[in-house]
């Protein structure tokens, strides 16, 4: 049988010191939608950053297999270069480097078997933009500079759409949208979904997952899964909120209280 | 032996021009102004982080006479445009020579001018007659040779709603002595004129670099100017516009990228001698390795300067921990009807910058450089010769990239 797409085994990870991700468990295949929904704090932009490498969020223990290689000693562009791509929550702007520019830079990095000239992949972006139904200008601009919550969340999919990653992780891509915005990102997504691509969905509400629907559920709590399912998960979540769960689990309090402002 | 800078040196120098007493006699006044200055003081606020005291003159040898040719665009001078080298210039325009020769400028400045007083040697005079635009480039290469010195001199003048661009090169390889360039531009727009004037400076390591630069506008002329720092091992340049017109414009704009050990000096000056003229500065630098960078620019506006509108930018992109980047802004402003915008910033690269890049699958190297791109993109968007703008692009990568450049020490 072949490797799983992603293979999450007994993950620790610390940020400055502090352990927020603690022995954490997730399998991940092609054409499988995952989302993985847990209160502030408890570790969801974390295992996103993990994932992608960011210095400065360092594993202690345990194992990250993409399609069985380990991928823990790579650099952030060599993970993109196999495929992982993460639609930030936060996504950063950089001044002075235009979208067009940039993502040329990274499709021909990223697949150098299809170098693409300045007009060939002016015109394979237009493709993109068509299907998402993103303002075309919003490539010549300034990555991120200026751009609303909601034209930074659809330039995040615009980037996985041109990139064709294998694996895709939005991290929160919902939150700070309203409910326009929220339809379009969503519709993009699922455009993009198909059986080349695994896809972990982060998100705290319930609400996304009326426009995405997930093959799974899982519920993260002080840095661990601690109970997973299938759509119905989120459902319940929705009744009982995070406290319900968490005390109906038998879980320490701290774990599902909700971090005020934290986004680890 | 070779001959050293000395005033028997100028001497020579002067008969192997043929000069005329006069000229002669300029260059040996220079020279005991040069003997008299001390070298500049680090405690003034010109030369604050720029500590030249321990500098030895003695040591370079003396210019070799001569001068560089500049590539004239065909038929320019059918229009009446004179491009001529000192000795020329002495020969059939002496008139306009003495009346727009080292006028701008100050003798007496500084050491460092004084010597250049004394020793210039590669000179053009440019003069643009009323009404005549220069549409191509003019461009000249200046050259420096190892262990010797370099004095180039650059007069334009351009009369009444004449124009020029003018490309001012100074470019050597690797210098394996250390070797001294002291400059001196000064460049006139009449009434209505347009002047654009581009240096820059590409020399070999080992180079040390002194330059005074001088822009006079006269009523509604526009002076845009382009200072480039990338070479040499040290260099100071002091670039002034002075608005002595009405209605008068200048643009200034400078780049510089230090590396290893370079150590780049910077002085600016927006002098509003006249009401309702425009100044727009704009001077971005990036630093690597241990370079360093000073940037000290003041504005001033002259007492019944009304309607004075002033802005300078300083912005420093840092891409090592050991370099370092100094920036000060100064106001002296004497009129009350005035706006005059100041700011100056030093930011290292941001490592979320590069993790945001890195993570579409862009190496860090390719990142840094987008990031550069990007930085200096704001003062590049703005160079008007084309040929200039993808030569700096260039450099940038390759600054970027570790360069070509050996160090030399010295």
């Amino acid at each position: 049988m072949a490797d799983p797409l992603l293979q999450i085994e007994d993950l620790h990870a610390t940020v400055e010191d502090r352990e927020i991700l603690k022995g954490l468990n997730l399998t991940v295949d092609k054409g499988e939608i995952h989302a993985l929904m847990g209160p502030n704090g408890s570790g969801k932009s974390t295992l996103a950053y993990v994932l992608m490498g960011r210095p400065g969020y360092e594993v202690t223990r345990g194992k990250v297999l993409y399609k069985g290689e380990d991928i823990l000693g790579l650099a952030p562009d060599e993970r993109a270069q196999r495929g992982i791509f993460l639609a930030f929550q936060y996504p950063t702007e950089v001044p002075g480097v235009s979208v067009v520019n940039f993502l040329r830079t990274a499709y021909n990095t990223i697949h150098p078997d299809d170098e693409k000239s300045a007009i060939a992949f002016r015109m394979y972006l237009q493709e993109k933009i068509d299907l998402l139904e993103i303002p075309e200008e919003l490539v010549d601009r300034y990555v991120n500079q200026g751009f609303s919550g909601g034209e930074k969340k659809r330039n995040e999919i615009l980037q996985m759409a041109v990139l064709r990653p294998e694996l895709a992780i939005m991290d929160e891509t919902d939150s700070g949208l309203d409910i326009d915005a929220l339809r379009h990102v969503s519709e993009g997504v699922n455009k993009l979904m198909s059986d080349d691509i695994g896809v972990i969905l982060i998100t705290h509400y319930q609400r996304l997952l009326n426009y995405i629907r997930p093959h799974f559920v899982h519920v993260l709590m002080g840095g661990r899964i601690v109970t997973s399912g299938g759509f119905d998960l989120a459902e319940r979540l929705e009744a009982e909120g995070y406290a319900g769960l968490g005390q109906e689990l038998g879980l320490a309090r701290e774990e599902y209280v909700e971090e005020e402002g934290a986004a680890v | 032996m070779t001959e050293k800078l000395t005033k028997d040196a100028v001497r020579r120098l002067s008969d192997a021009f043929g000069e005329p007493g006069w000229m002669t006699d300029r260059r040996l006044a220079a020279f005991d102004i040069f003997d008299k200055l001390e070298l500049p003081d680090p405690k003034s606020e010109e030369w604050r982080y720029t500590d030249v005291r321990g500098f030895d003159l003695t040591r370079f040898a003396a210019p070799i006479p001569g001068a560089s040719r500049p590539e004239l665009p065909p038929d320019v001078e059918a229009l009446g445009v004179i491009v001529t080298d000192l000795p020329g210039a002495v020969a059939d325009h002496e008139d306009l020579l003495k009346e727009h020769f080292f006028t701008e400028v100050p003798v007496d400045e500084h050491k460092f001018t004084a010597l250049h007083g004394a020793f210039h040697s590669d000179d053009i005079f440019v003069f643009v007659p009323r009404g005549v635009e220069v549409t191509v480039p003019i461009e000249v290469v200046r050259r420096l040779p190892a262990g010797g010195s370099a004095f180039p001199h650059t007069t334009i003048v351009v009369s009444g709603q004449a124009s020029l661009t003018f490309v001012d090169r100074f470019a050597s390889e690797d210098l394996l002595e250390p070797a001294l360039c002291s400059s001196v531009v000064e460049v006139e727009a009449g009434p209505g004129a347009t002047v654009n004037y581009i240096s820059l400076q590409d020399w070999g390591r080992g180079a040390h670099h002194f330059q005074t630069q001088r822009f006079t506008g006269n009523r509604d002329a526009t002076v845009r100017s382009l200072a480039v720092q990338l070479g040499a091992s040290f260099a100071r340049t002091q670039v002034e516009s002075v608005l002595r017109g009405e209605g008068s414009f200048s643009e200034m704009l400078g780049l510089y990228f230090a590396d290893t050990d370079q150590h780049f000096a910077q002085r600016t000056l927006q002098s509003h001698d006249a009401p309702h003229a425009t100044s727009d500065l704009l001077y971005k630098g990036a630093l690597k390795e241990r370079a360093r960078s000073e940037y000290s620019g003041l504005i001033r506006v002259a007492r019944g300067a009304q309607g004075t509108d002033a802005y300078q930018a300083n912005r420093n992109l840092v891409l090592s921990d050991e370099a370092m980047a100094h920036s000060i802004p100064q106001l002296e402003i004497q009129a009350n009807e005035v706006r005059c915008t100041h700011g100056a910033t030093v930011s290292p690269v941001e490592e979320e910058h590069l993790f945001y890049l890195m993570s579409r699958g862009i190496d860090r190297l390719t990142a840094q450089k987008l990031i550069v791109f990007g930085f200096f993109g704001e003062v590049l968007d703005r160079i008007r010769v084309p040929g200039v703008r993808s030569e700096l692009s260039d450099a940038i990568a390759r600054k970027v990239e570790g360069g070509r450049r050996l160090e030399v020490a010295v």
